[in-house]
């Protein structure tokens, strides 16, 4: 493996060059260009966020700020695992044709979606700055220093997923099918929609510990959390529908927990892709 | 002196995909095994090219050129075998493999550079030549879905040879572009030899082959039926077709 790690540094330049033709290409065409990208989140949000605070009248307080913190990891997951599913496909004639360890596919597509991450991440602060402003509601932390540890973990975790996606995808294209089938699962299952705490008072009490930890265990329930527990402050305790709930402290050994599971997802992810790279020219 | 790619008993199976490959459900019944089909692309084949030298390879549809020459670009790893190359490799993509249409020619560069392994610095100081080769100046900041076929092999061709390989793979590409673009790729080709660069080629056209290589190899069901002084060859050859 550290042989392969060598052979990729050494192809930095085209992951680079993959990631700016990425940019570059899917918005050529457009006129409002890279504000498609801020606008999907943002309009989920701003619909969500109605729902919730008009429809089923769930009261908290600065839930706006709750989600959005939420929704952006969540979008990056997302959208980078959709893309890899089809990245070696769309780069069949070139891997028929030219030599180049076939992992810069997916890095340059988790990274593409890195930048998009970033940029909406800048929108967040703003959106956050107008908030300690105007609404005193909710500050910038200094635990927002933990934010890029908790991106390079999802980026970890992230790349693993795709290491997997990718390469299962040029032998059976149901992969993208079943990816999107389990997103669309998956978005309901994660904290995003709702706070992690929720989960926890649900949870009967006899196995409240074990069970919360196990759930906390998945990372991506964990880094959903932890997104939020850096960058906002706690939420005030409060009834909602006949239950007391409070914020949890974050938990820095399941946060511990989770970034070893990001690693070991990546580590096994580049194993599993680097074993049948090879024979991928061969079946697309 | 090592030779610049040593084939030692390389042999390429592929398995036939049949219509049922490629799907979760197919993969799922097969306990009721199918059995698939193997297809023997090249058997047992050994093979030395010297440093300097410029071989075509010939041979019908279906008779392993193709296969080889990815093989020793390293797209395929032989079923069984060796495959020993010393130096730099660059390979001619052919008509939009390498190429976004989107991007313009001048980030095509760039982007097949890359491909090929090499770093920004590096092509940044050839990028003056490569344009220049490919006599595309004007056009080299439009989109290059606007090229024509011409276009489009004369901008990959001048990538590959100006990026100074060691050994150039070619397949089947330099029949677009016209005639006087053709002379000067066979010139540079010329010239590269002169440098004691490689060349390795896999073509239909015999007379590009004799124009251009001095040694030729025939390939045939996978197996090398002959090897040798290529004018004496492609006359063997293409007295064998008829």
């Amino acid at each position: 493996m550290i042989e392969e790690l060598k052979e990729l540094a050494r192809y930095k330049d085209l992951i680079r060059q993959l990631v700016i033709r990425d940019l570059k290409v899917r918005y050529k065409n457009s006129v409002l260009g890279f504000f498609w990208s801020l606008a999907n989140p943002l309009i989920q949000v701003a619909t969500i966020w109605l729902v919730v605070k008009y429809i089923l009248r769930l009261e908290m307080p600065n839930y706006s700020a709750y989600l959005l913190v939420g929704y952006l990891p969540w979008v990056y997951f997302q959208m980078a695992l959709l893309d890899s599913s089809q990245v070696v496909l769309t780069h069949r004639d070139l891997l028929k044709k030219v030599y180049f360890p076939r992992e810069v596919l997916p890095i340059s597509v988790v990274l593409a979606n890195l930048v998009h991450f970033l940029l909406a991440l800048v929108i967040l602060f703003a959106y956050l700055m107008f908030y300690r402003l105007f609404l005193h509601g909710a500050p910038i932390m200094m635990s927002a220093l933990w934010l890029p540890a908790l991106i390079l973990l999802e980026t970890l975790l992230i790349t693993g997923i795709t290491f997997f996606v990718s390469c299962l995808n040029v032998f059976y294209q149901d992969t993208k099918y079943l990816l999107s089938a389990l997103l669309s699962v998956m978005f309901y299952l994660t904290p995003v929609m709702y706070v992690a705490e929720l989960v926890y008072v649900r949870i009967p009490e006899a196995h409240r510990r074990l069970l919360y930890h196990i759930y906390l265990a998945n990372p991506l329930n964990m880094l959903t959390d932890a997104y939020r527990k850096t960058l906002l402050p706690p939420f005030t305790a409060q009834a909602m529908r006949g239950m007391k709930i409070s914020s949890l402290p974050l938990d820095y050994a399941m946060l511990g927990v989770a970034a070893l599971v990001c690693l070991l997802v990546a580590v096994v992810g580049y194993k599993f892709f680097n074993s049948r790279k090879w024979v991928f020219a061969e079946h697309i | 002196m090592n030779p610049a790619i040593r084939l030692t008993n390389l042999t390429k199976r592929f398995k036939l995909l049949t219509e049922k490959h490629g799907s979760l459900k197919a993969a799922l019944l097969s306990f009721k095994h199918t059995p698939s089909r193997d297809l023997l692309a090249l058997d047992n084949i050994s093979l030395a090219i010297d440093h300097g030298e410029t071989v075509a390879i010939i041979g019908r549809n279906g008779s392993g050129k193709s296969t080889m020459l990815r093989i020793i670009g390293r797209v395929y790893k032989p079923t069984s075998g060796a495959v020993e190359v010393d130096g730099r490799m660059s390979t001619m993509l052919d008509l939009g493999a390498g190429f976004h249409p989107e991007l313009t020619g001048r980030e095509n560069i760039f982007f097949n550079g890359a491909v090929m392994g090499l770093s920004m610095a590096q092509l940044r100081s050839k990028v003056d030549s490569i344009i220049d080769f490919s006599e595309l100046a004007d056009f080299i900041d439009s989109p290059v879905k606007s090229y024509s076929a011409g276009m489009l092999m004369r901008l990959g061709f001048a990538v590959a040879v100006e990026t100074d390989p060691d050994i150039l793979l070619i397949d089947e590409v330099l029949a677009v572009g016209d005639a006087a673009f053709q002379d000067k790729c066979y010139q540079r080709i010329e010239s590269f030899k002169a440098e004691g660069k490689t060349i390795v080629f896999v073509t239909h056209d015999l007379e590009a082959a004799r124009l251009v290589a001095s040694r030729a190899v025939w390939l045939d069901k996978g197996i090398i039926r002959a090897d040798g002084d290529t004018i004496s060859l492609t006359e063997d050859y293409l007295a064998h077709r008829v």
